[in-house]
């Protein structure tokens, strides 16, 4: 009986995520061809890649907060703990040195 | 007349002098200009020399021959240190119970750079907790105060190419997204969600890891493979549950004590074999604050000391971006533990969060614009008989990006009557 319950509590579990995941993705492929060009023609800038990704797992950190030195430590971490590609690092990186304004 | 021939000769000997002058000159340059241009042209080489040396002082390995390889560039690691991490102040009341002030924690983590590609990081937890007194009468009670030092992690980074990060030591491990990108700072409610209890947030071993862009939007596939100790049984044997000091059953699956290194001071694994895991992440932003991403992750390997059992996770974890002001993200946990006795357990839970930023109603209060609406739902399920749920509603202000306020009431509901106590926590957390 416990089992049968069990079960059945996993199976609305992954029922509810596996419709949650085709509901999202059907939205942002929709949002994403009407978007057409959205970066799809020039590479993303430095500044364009920081704003993607250095606001989605905590609150932005400011290039004024720190040093360029401090900065090329600190994207080493950012790359392995956050999953950034090392292009993408590299050019975040030379964005946020250049505006560290120190 | 007389004044006009001493003009005169004045006149001659001047020019007689001149010519001698002019004569003398033509000599210096001849021959010893030469030498002089040669001196000079020796002096700018032994300059031009002297300034390489000073500007390169590896060059002078060849004078002193190293024994290991010099490193890489400029100055060593600890010239590249850098401290960061996190510090809270709670306080909390329990249903039932006095309200507290804690210091929750005080979070350091290390960061040196050997290189451009080398990376050691190490995080730490002290916390301030009561010691516990053993009373006459058989009893024990909460005094005095102990500092605890949890290592979080310390880990050694090789970035070996563009694709392929080699990470290892006492790593946070990738099995969803929660343990990996969790700090005071940047979580939006204070405790963790309750199906995380169901997953070990570290491991010592080694990973493999890297992204990959998948094309120009910014599209990219992470993954994660690792080995490590895995969880190990508190009293070795396959059975579900073991019996404390004060004779209570515990759960005998332990998540995080099997650390290679034993009491007696011998190195090994608890088990006959390490456990293996990793994770697939894909992330897709279709602009700036609008992103979603999707991950499945799990790790398999034997827990009791005879290995003849085994424990399993699989995580799914998502989260989404729509506009800088709202968030929602979750994971559904799902554990097998195979035992001596009580067959196949399945505990497993699942929390979603969802946070709105009022910023986004665009009204102009100060107040107002800094504050940020948190909802979570968590839900545990042990599968020995205990189901929680819990609800939680809080906000969180922001004095900066890293200085925050937090307030939430969580209702709990809980088969065990023990767990099932609502409860208020006030944060304060500060990232540095
Ligand atoms: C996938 C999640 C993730 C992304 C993306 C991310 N970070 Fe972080 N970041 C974290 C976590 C988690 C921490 C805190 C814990 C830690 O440092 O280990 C952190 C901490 C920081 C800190 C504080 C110092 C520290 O190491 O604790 C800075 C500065 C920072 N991040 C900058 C950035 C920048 C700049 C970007 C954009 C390139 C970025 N982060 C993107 C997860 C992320």
């Amino acid at each position: 009986m416990k089992r049968v319950r069990s079960l059945n509590a996993r199976g609305w579990g992954i029922v509810a995520w596996a419709a949650t995941v085709v509901i999202l993705a059907s939205m942002i492929i929709v949002a994403r061809a009407g978007d057409g060009k959205a970066g799809q023609s020039k590479a993303l800038t430095g500044e364009d890649l920081y704003k993607i990704s250095c606001n989605r797992c905590h609150a932005e950190r400011y290039a004024r907060e720190f040093t360029p030195a401090q900065w090329q430590t600190l994207m080493t971490h950012m790359r392995v703990r956050g999953n950034l590609p090392a292009t993408q690092t590299k050019k975040i990186l030379k964005y946020l040195q250049e505006e560290s304004g120190n | 007349m007389n004044i006009h021939f001493r003009t005169l000769g004045v006149w001659a000997a001047g020019s007689l002098l001149g010519l001698a002058w002019a004569a003398r000159a033509t000599a210096l340059s001849d021959e010893d200009f030469n030498a002089m241009k040669e001196q000079l042209t020796r002096q700018a080489q032994r300059i031009e020399q002297l300034e390489k040396l000073q500007a390169a002082p590896t060059n002078t390995a060849g004078v002193v021959q190293p024994i290991h390889p010099m490193p890489p560039v400029g100055l060593g690691a600890t010239h590249n240190f850098l401290m960061v991490g996190d510090a809270e102040v709670q306080f909390r009341r329990v249903e039932g119970q006095h309200g507290a002030f804690t210091l929750a924690d005080f979070a350091p983590i290390f960061l040196y750079r050997a290189s451009d590609n080398v990376l050691f990081e190490a995080g730490f937890d002290i916390r301030l907790q009561n010691g516990s007194t053993s009373l006459l009468n058989g009893r024990t009670h909460d005094s005095g105060a102990q500092t605890s030092i949890g290592l979080s992690f310390a880990q050694l980074d090789y970035l070996l190419n563009d694709y392929v990060t080699i990470v290892a030591g006492d790593m946070v491990l990738p099995l969803g997204t929660y343990s990996e990108r969790a700090a005071g700072w940047l979580n939006k409610i204070p405790n963790d969600p309750l199906p995380r209890d169901l997953l070990p947030g570290s491991g010592i071993g080694v990973q493999l890891r890297g992204t990959i862009p998948l094309d120009m939007s910014g599209q990219l596939f992470s993954y994660a493979v690792y080995g490590v100790n895995g969880p190990s049984s508190m009293d070795g044997s396959g059975a579900a549950t073991t019996l404390d000091a004060g004779s209570n059953a515990v759960p005998n699956l332990d998540l995080g004590g099997n650390v290679g290194l034993q009491s007696d001071g011998t190195t090994g694994n608890l088990h006959g074999s390490p456990s293996g895991g990793g994770r697939l992440g894909w992330f897709i932003p279709w602009k700036a604050h609008y992103d979603l991403e999707l991950g499945v992750s799990g790790q398999s390997g034997t827990w009791d000391d005879a290995g003849n059992r085994r424990w399993s996770a699989g995580v799914l974890d998502a989260a989404l971006h729509l506009s800088p002001y709202f968030e929602v993200k979750g994971e559904y946990i799902e554990t097998r533990q195979e035992t001596d006795d009580v067959g196949t357990l399945r505990p497993r839970g699942y929390w979603i969060q969802v946070a709105y930023k009022l910023a986004g109603l665009d009204l102009d209060l100060p107040l107002i614009n800094d504050l940020e609406l948190v909802n979570r739902y968590d839900v545990l399920d042990d599968d020995m008989g205990t189901k929680t749920h819990r609800y939680t509603v809080g906000y969180v202000y922001y004095f900066s990006n890293t200085l925050l306020f937090e307030g939430d009431y969580n209702f709990v509901h809980s088969d065990d009557p023990a767990q099932a106590h609502n409860d208020v926590v006030f944060q304060l957390a500060y990232g540095f």
